[in-house]
């Protein structure tokens, strides 16, 4: 055994290497992205960045059949775009040990919804679930979902949260040193082939329904498990009024338990499905139970289900509309709602606030997506056109002072929803504006859709060879894989590839780039604008970068605090000042690229 | 013992570099520390809060809870008020009070508020600290990069946790060796801020 510090990632990672792990695949997306590349750097494991996250999940699961071990990662919104292999892979199972790591962020911190994916795992999907409450747990979770995995032959999910995969703490841990095993893959038709072909042995069913009924009977092996498991545990207490903390919100329990002052009955639920004997021994006496989780009332439900069931009368109360139905739990919220909940009163409606100036998202300075974001806006500023986004760091052009897209949704929406207004009937140019690691995870099939429906749209795709909103992790069109140096899959290329007229600009130039924007505009058909340059921040630490550095200042003489580089280009380094623009020096990073934004001519 | 510390800065201004200081040598001294940052999109100008959490016991919660924060360090006015909540009535606030200005600022689609505002609302609260413009103290020194050593030097001379040679030792073993000799300066006029300023 050895202590060490480890955010919640690094434990988890170091987990899944104890337990061998042969294979991980993943594709970037905050909280889970340092997951992968962590595992990578263990001996013996083969990591990839796959191109997005239902590959991520099929080339794990195609290991585990092939005897090795194996895991996927992604974040919540990843699990939607691999949800079609999911309601699969439940239904074949699987053969060495399986953890699919699926994070999420409650509260939304880095994402563009909250979602709870114990209801698509857990609830639609009936797969087993850990809910870790701390880092410590985060490593042991994993594991133990390694080894149950292969008992049971069922993908086990491991769901951290965002304070678990980014918490740092000291972790007991154990050694590496897995026995390395064959690579075999035996041939099981009747369980890897998932087709709806009639089974004789079971009186002719159909296999869908046959391993359906398969995945169903598991789960009381799986309640079993989950009844033994060391994860789920009572704090007795005297009082009639109990307390669950889920995950997470156990960790806010213990601390609410603390600043209150006094023991209270708690009962810890990490897993699912729950443990139901646990359950049912801890509301026995209880007249009420608080059940806190993050983020849905997915615990709370089955509680109150099981309750009915055995006919106990209990009060459940959580996020169902005793505690506030969105948003990140908090130990002050926690201890709000036990203080009420100890008194019999309602869960008291927060104070309001006082606003406190927000800092919006925004490029960086030197970031190419700026030049681009102008020279785009001037095109659809001119045209009354309408821009559809997508995911990445050009997604903040969405906000003040750009205001450019229109719409964003999720990964690769951008292409289908610009064709998709066009079909409406609007009459005026629609531009997509893609990533191009977007591009690679879900943009390809809507390209490929947009040609062959005959759509009459600009694709621009910002190509800076990284998925640079994550942390600079490579894709398909990076010229390296997790360190390991490949080539490149052209984004412009595939897109000719595909039938698409194809344009090229540096987004540094603005006036290049707006022309060539105009230029493919004035074409029918898909069109496809590619703006490349090196993302600064990454490959500017390493000495590359797509543009000349220069020093640029304001001619105070020349300025007349017109403010059109504050309200247009928003780049951070430029602010105004006594009627006049000024350059912090400290924060620029010289690209020169408000130089041409500034119509007097002041910027030199 | 328990001592929680919060620090709150925007993306770049090394407001994570300075917690993992303070954690290391909280771990090296044989304390258990849990910790974690909230960050959004910070390298793109967002706020970022480190919170770093020390005790000789159990640690569940890695957030500070409202209120239960011993020591808050404020690289950023507004990023200090903003979470100036998190403050004990018995802790101490170190606030740097020189601004970066937010883009719905320089918009005047939001109105940053002035120094003279943020010192009032956080002195009404009855809080106890010190304000220090630990940017301008940099900049004399040659690099505003400096700030964050500036301020680790304050925290040091307001909470005696940990021992002030140690601190800067531990960060000295974090930074490249070219910066030793600019860092020990700004970490020893972080110090002397302490009682000069606010």
């Amino acid at each position: 055994m050895c202590k060490e510090f480890m955010l919640g990632n690094e434990a988890i990672a170091r987990g899944a290497a104890e337990a061998g792990v042969r294979v991980v695949a993943g594709y970037p997306g905050t909280p889970a992205t340092e997951i992968v590349d962590l595992c990578g750097g263990y001996p013996g494991v083969y990591a990839e960045w796959s191109a997005n996250e239902k590959h991520a999940f099929e080339v794990a699961t195609a290991s585990s059949l092939t005897n090795q071990r194996s895991m996927a990662v992604m974040k919540h919104n990843g699990t939607n775009a691999a949800a079609d292999f999911l309601m699969h892979v439940n239904f074949t199972g699987i053969r060495a040990g399986m953890v699919l790591v699926t994070a999420d962020d409650p509260g939304g911190l880095s994402s563009q919804c909250e979602e709870d994916t114990r209801i698509l795992v857990h609830n639609y999907a009936h797969l087993p679930m850990f809910d870790p409450s701390s880092v410590q747990e985060a490593y042991e979770m994993t594991k133990a979902a390694f080894e149950l995995s292969e008992k049971t032959e069922v993908v086990f999910a491991l769901r951290p949260v965002m304070r678990v995969n980014h918490a740092g703490g000291l972790v007991e841990h154990g050694e590496l040193g897995a026995e390395s095993r064959p690579a075999e893959f035996v041939i099981d038709r009747k369980r890897f082939v998932m087709s709806a072909v009639v089974e004789k042995e079971s009186g002719g069913e159909l296999r869908p329904k046959m391993r359906h009924r398969w995945l169903n009977a598991k789960q009381a092996e799986l309640r079993a498990v989950m009844e033994a498991s060391p994860f789920n545990s009572v704090e007795k207490a005297p009082g009639e009024t109990g307390f669950i903390g889920c995950g997470i919100g156990y960790a806010f329990l213990k601390e609410a338990e603390r600043i209150h002052g006094a023991k209270l009955p708690i009962l810890k639920l990490s897993t699912l499905p729950l443990p139901e004997g646990k359950v049912l021994d801890f509301v026995r006496g209880l007249k009420r139970v608080v059940v806190f989780e993050e983020v849905e009332p997915v615990v709370e439900n089955i509680i109150k289900q099981l309750c009915f069931e055995h006919k106990i009368v209990l009060e459940v109360l959580g996020r169902s509309g005793y505690l506030p139905k969105e948003g990140e739990l908090s130990a002050n919220l926690v201890l709000t709602a036990v203080e009420a909940a100890l008194a019999g009163k309602p869960y008291p409606a927060p104070p309001q606030g006082q606003y406190v100036p927000a800092r919006t998202r925004t490029q960086c300075s030197g970031c190419s997506h700026r030049g681009l974001l102008v020279a785009l806006k001037e095109v659809v500023r001119g045209n009354g056109g309408v821009v559809t986004g997508d995911i990445g760091c050009h997604d903040a052009g969405t906000f003040e002072p750009m205001n450019l897209q229109a719409t964003i949704y999720c990964m690769g929406s951008s292409i289908p929803m610009a064709y998709g207004i066009k079909k409406a009937g609007f009459d005026k140019p629609v531009y997509a504006l893609i990533g191009d690691s977007t591009f690679f995870h879900n943009g390809l099939t809507g390209l490929a859709s947009a040609i062959y429906n005959g759509a009459d749209i600009t694709v621009v795709i910002a190509y800076n060879s990284t998925t640079a909103m994550t942390g600079f992790q490579p894709h398909p069109g990076s010229a390296n894989n997790l360190n390991q140096p490949v080539a490149p899959i052209e984004p412009g290329a595939v897109a000719a590839a595909m039938g698409a007229k194809v344009f090229r600009c540096n987004p540094y130039n603005v006036e290049e780039t707006a022309r060539v924007i105009a230029e493919a505009t004035a074409e029918t058909g898909v069109k496809v604008v590619v703006a490349e340059a090196l993302c600064y921040l990454k490959f500017g630490r390493e000495g590359r970068i797509s543009y000349t550095p220069r020093q640029v200042a304001v001619d105070v003489a020349v300025c007349n605090g017109c403010g059109l580089c504050v309200r247009t280009f928003g780049c951070p380094a430029i602010t105004l000042s006594d009627g006049k623009a000024v350059i912090e020096p400290s924060a620029c990073n010289g690209c020169g690229v408000c130089v041409s934004v500034c119509k007097r001519g002041a910027i030199k | 013992m328990k001592f929680d510390l919060v620090i709150a800065g925007v993306g770049g201004q090394g407001n994570i570099l300075a917690s993992q200081v303070v954690a290391k040598c909280a771990m090296d001294a044989g304390y258990n520390v849990v910790n974690t940052e909230t960050k959004g999109a910070a390298q793109r100008g967002g706020s970022v809060l480190s919170h770093v959490r020390i005790a000789d016991g159990e640690i569940f919660s890695p957030l500070v809870p409202a209120g239960q924060a011993d020591v808050l360090l404020g690289f950023e006015p507004l990023e200090a008020l903003r979470y100036i909540g998190l403050l004990s009535k018995k802790g101490t606030f170190i606030i740097n009070t020189a601004p970066v200005p937010t883009i719905l600022a320089n918009l005047k689609v939001d109105e940053y508020p002035s120094t003279e505002q943020i010192v009032a609302v956080i002195r009404e609260k009855g809080l106890a600290g010190h304000f220090l413009n630990a940017t301008r103290a940099a900049k004399e020194l040659g690099n505003v990069l400096l700030t964050n050593v500036v301020m680790l030097g304050a925290f040091t001379a307001v909470s005696n946790i940990l021992p002030p040679d140690v601190v800067l030792k531990k960060l000295l073993t974090m930074v490249d060796e070219k910066f030793h000799a600019d860092d020990s300066r700004a970490f020893a006029v972080g110090r002397g801020l302490i009682g000069k300023e606010g």
